[in-house]
């Protein structure tokens, strides 16, 4: 007697189930298409345009982010380290290389959520193009690690996951369609120091 | 059983149609996009600058080295001027549509003299400036705007703490007013 109206809640559900639930999923995982991917690093140069997928359109209008223009810059973001692997506060990474050309760049580390991380204000959270200290042939290596190191330290705390925002501003990158030529810097794990 | 088969195909099926409305549909709806955090600040007509903490809008200086200020306008009434000038090693304006769309994007590099000085107006607008050019626009850069409201993001350059001071001053001189002759 009950099967009609049970078999119609059965689509019910998986409808609105599976619909809520990739629709939540696929804007968590990506900011859309059109992504360039440099190594580990990913950046979308279309993604505050008209022109641009409605998955961004979705996704930016969610996060609610001042995005950065085309003559601004272009931030790219790494969430894995040139092996492939997620990028873990409890370890120590190398980030090794020089970027594409551009004015300026800053590097900081953000949350697995986007949010800046909230490292203690007398530790060097950031880094920029001027601060660093670079080798002879103007390539860096920063050291990312949540203990001290010598030399270029970006500091992180022990918060599980975490990202890496490098920003060029004022680059030739935003607007190049050579992008598979430019070099950025790899992220190699040097290790996982005990807590 | 093979009607429960049946069910659950209709329910996929109803799900990717799902899908797609919610994805075309959000930006209409979700009230957390940055054009809603802009009005959000009750600061029409003149640059905000945002702090390093969230506020109640959750707009905030993301990047520890660039201060930022937003700036929500409209063009219906005039054309609306950005006015800025100031000693920072780099500073970029982009200006986007309600619907967060870039319309228009530079840095002091593409500025004349290095200052900051920009007419949004719609084209209407625009006709009218260039038939009878005003004396004080004469380095005014002139941009179309196609919608009427949209907002503002200037962003002032601190690469190190001896810079902050110039930044904010920057973000605190600049305007963005509506024009009036």
């Amino acid at each position: 007697m009950f099967r009609i109206p049970l078999l119609v809640a059965l689509a019910l559900c998986v409808a609105f189930g599976v619909g809520i639930v990739s629709t939540v999923s696929a804007l968590k995982a990506t900011v859309g298409f059109g992504a360039i991917a440099l190594g580990p690093w990913v950046a979308f140069p279309d993604a505050q345009t008209a022109n641009t997928d409605p998955y961004a359109k979705a996704h930016r209008a969610r996060a609610g982010k001042l995005l950065y223009g085309g003559a601004e810059g272009l931030q790219f973001t790494a969430s894995i380290d040139s092996d492939g692997q997620k990028l873990s506060s409890g370890c120590s990474y190398d980030i090794t290389g020089v970027t594409p050309p551009a004015r300026f760049w800053t590097l900081y580390a953000t949350n697995a959520n986007d949010q800046p991380m909230k490292t203690d204000p007398a530790l060097p959270g950031a880094i920029n193009a001027w601060t660093v200290l670079r080798q002879p042939d103007s390539s860096f290596i920063i050291h990312v690690s949540p203990v001290a190191e010598p030399d270029n330290w970006l500091a992180v705390r022990r918060i599980g996951a975490f990202k890496l925002v490098l920003t060029l501003l004022d680059t030739p990158t935003a607007g190049s369609s050579g992008l598979i030529d430019l070099a950025m810097p790899k992220i190699v794990k040097t290790g996982c120091p005990d807590a | 059983m093979r009607s429960v088969l049946f069910a659950i195909l209709v329910g996929l099926v109803g799900a990717a149609l799902l899908h797609i409305v919610i994805v075309l549909a959000l930006p209409q709806f979700t009230g957390k996009d940055a054009y809603s955090r802009v009005l959000g600040l009750y600061e029409m007509d003149s640059f905000f600058a945002l702090g390093n903490e969230p506020g109640t809008t959750g707009l905030a200086n993301e990047d520890p080295f660039l201060r930022v200020a937003v700036c929500g306008f409209s063009v219906s009434s005039g054309p609306a001027r950005f006015l800025a000038k100031g000693s920072v090693p780099f500073w970029s304006l982009s200006i986007y549509d309600a619907d967060s769309n870039e319309i228009f994007s530079m840095n002091d590099h593409t500025a004349v003299n290095g200052n900051l000085d920009l007419v949004m107006a719609t084209p209407i607008q625009l006709v009218d400036l260039r038939k009878t050019p005003p004396e004080s626009l004469a380095q005014s850069i002139m941009v179309e705007m196609p919608d009427e409201e949209g907002y503002a993001v200037l962003r002032a350059l601190a690469p190190t703490d001896s810079f902050q001071e110039p930044a904010r001053n920057f973000l605190a001189e600049s305007s963005c007013e509506p024009f009036r002759r």
